[in-house]
This record gives C-alpha cells, structure tokens and sequence, in this order.
C-alpha cells in the first residue's frame, strides 16, 4: 500500500535528511558511523539526533561493548511513516513537474 | 483539503512549493545514502578469496596424514580464520534493513551455499569411492573457486537486489 505523500520539514533540512536516509537503510547504526559518514562533530550529531527523537522519529540506545561505550540509532515506526510520506511527496512533486525520475515506490 | 506542517497550514498544492529540482535532488541523496548503507554491509572481496584459500590449505594438510602438519595446519586455520572474522565484523557498525533482501536476496543466499556443499560433499565422496588419492582437498578445490570467485558475484547480485528496493519502508 503507497502511503500518503507528506512533506516533513523537520526530515528535509539538508542534514537531517542525510542522517534519516541513512537510518532508512538501516536496522540500527551506529553512532560513529553516522557522524563520520555525515562529517559531522559529535555535539553536531547530538543535537540532529534530540532534535529527531524529541518528534519521535528516531531511538536512542546506549550500551558497553567490551567496557566501552555504544550509541546505536534506529529509525522509530513513526521515523519510518514519516520518511515514506516525505518520500512519496517529493516524488509526487518530481512526477507533477515532468522531470524524469528512477521508479520508486514505497511497499 | 489541506495539510499541517510544523504547526502551520498549508492549502492543498501549495505544500508542494520546493522546486521539482530541489526535490529530486533530495531523492538523489536518499539513494545516495543507501547506497552507502548497502555497500558498508557486504562481505569484502578479500575475505572470500582468503576463506577459500584457508579451506583449501586446512583439508591438504588434514589429507597429509602428516602429523605435525596436521597440528601446525589446525593450529594456523582457527587463528587466521578467527582473525578474520573479528577484523570483518569489528567495523559492524550498522545493520542494514532486512526487508531490502527479500526474498530473492536469502533465496540466492540458500542457493550458493547449499549449491557449494552439495558440490564439496557429492565430488569428495565420488572421489573417495574411486579411490583417488586427496579426495577432501580435491573435491574442495572447486568450493574454492565458488567461495573466492562466487562469493564476489554473489555480494554484487544482493547489492543490486537492495538498491532495487523503494527507498522507504511503511512499517
């Protein structure tokens, strides 16, 4: 079923929309892996990350690996509707303007 | 019929006032994105050609019948092996979502591996039954083969299912 398209702001700001790209993908990802793959400071990442899970998009878990700390990031269920809804509205905005666009539908 | 967002409403149509452009650029990240999550996740050229090689080495030296080559053989296949596995996943640092491998990824995944143990187990007992000599390591050269030439395919072949997958999940 496509869901409804909804344009998010909080999901578009260019470095979140990087961020909640690659939580889409993802199971769960590790925190350093975001913030080297987003070239961002760990304060930087921090705040993007409260940011998203004051809105409920994302979770935040905390744990020791080998006595050393480990921040895991995943996407929430409702992080996953909104990302499919901000998805189908750019298509849908794409697919209005005549410009070509990969195939891409939401399952 | 209109819609909120962040606090303020919009008419219909006019939600839809960032330029196409724009937009499609924001798709490109996505897949951008993905991409990098995908290619982050799949298992290294190296370390098929390198557990093709290490199998291929542990079973001649088991077949050697020698025993200090036998020793020094199991002795060197558990360290490389476990080197190996812990130098693979100590960069784990996501998961990526198991909704983009579907069917059609496990279902190629199953079929490799059954395809090459069926292929080591049928030609090591073909071989053993006609007595020829080292029918372990010969049998298991063409496993080999599979692991570091098929094993690299394979990773292409999930990477290209995955990056076929929407770019969002519902659930």
């Amino acid at each position: 079923m496509s869901p409804e398209p909804r344009f998010d702001e909080l999901i578009h700001a260019p470095t979140r929309l990087s961020l909640v790209s690659l939580l889409a993908a993802s199971e769960w990802a590790d925190f350093r892996f975001l913030r080297d793959s987003l070239t961002m400071s760990d304060s930087a990442l921090s705040k993007q990350l409260t940011t998203l899970e004051e809105a409920g998009y994302v979770e935040i878990r905390k744990s020791f690996v080998a006595k050393r700390p480990r921040t895991s990031v995943k996407l929430s269920p409702q992080g996953h509707q909104a990302f499919a809804g901000h998805v189908a509205a750019l298509q849908e905005i794409v697919a209005r303007s005549g410009l070509a666009v990969l195939p891409d539908q939401v399952s | 019929m209109g819609t909120f967002l962040v606090g303020k409403y919009i008419p219909e149509g006019e939600v839809m006032d960032i330029p196409p452009i724009d937009a499609e650029l924001a798709l490109a990240e996505m897949r951008a994105r993905r991409e990098q999550v995908v290619e982050t996740n799949l298992v290294p050229d190296w370390f098929w050609r390198a557990m093709g090689g290490m199998m291929l080495a542990f079973v001649a030296a088991v077949e050697s019948e020698i025993r200090w080559l036998i020793t020094v053989g199991t002795v060197v296949f558990t360290i490389v092996m476990a080197a190996m596995l812990f130098a693979l996943f100590r960069k784990t640092r996501l998961q990526v979502r198991q909704d983009l491998l579907g069917l059609r990824g496990f279902v190629a995944i199953v079929a490799f591996s059954v395809g090459l143990t069926a292929v080591g187990i049928g030609l090591g007992l073909t071989l053993d039954a006609l007595s020829v000599p080292f029918p372990g390591a010969l049998a298991l050269l063409p496993v080999c083969l599979g692991l570091a030439f098929g094993g690299p395919m394979l990773m292409a072949y999930l990477r290209k299912v995955m990056l076929s997958r929407p770019l969002a999940s519902s659930r």
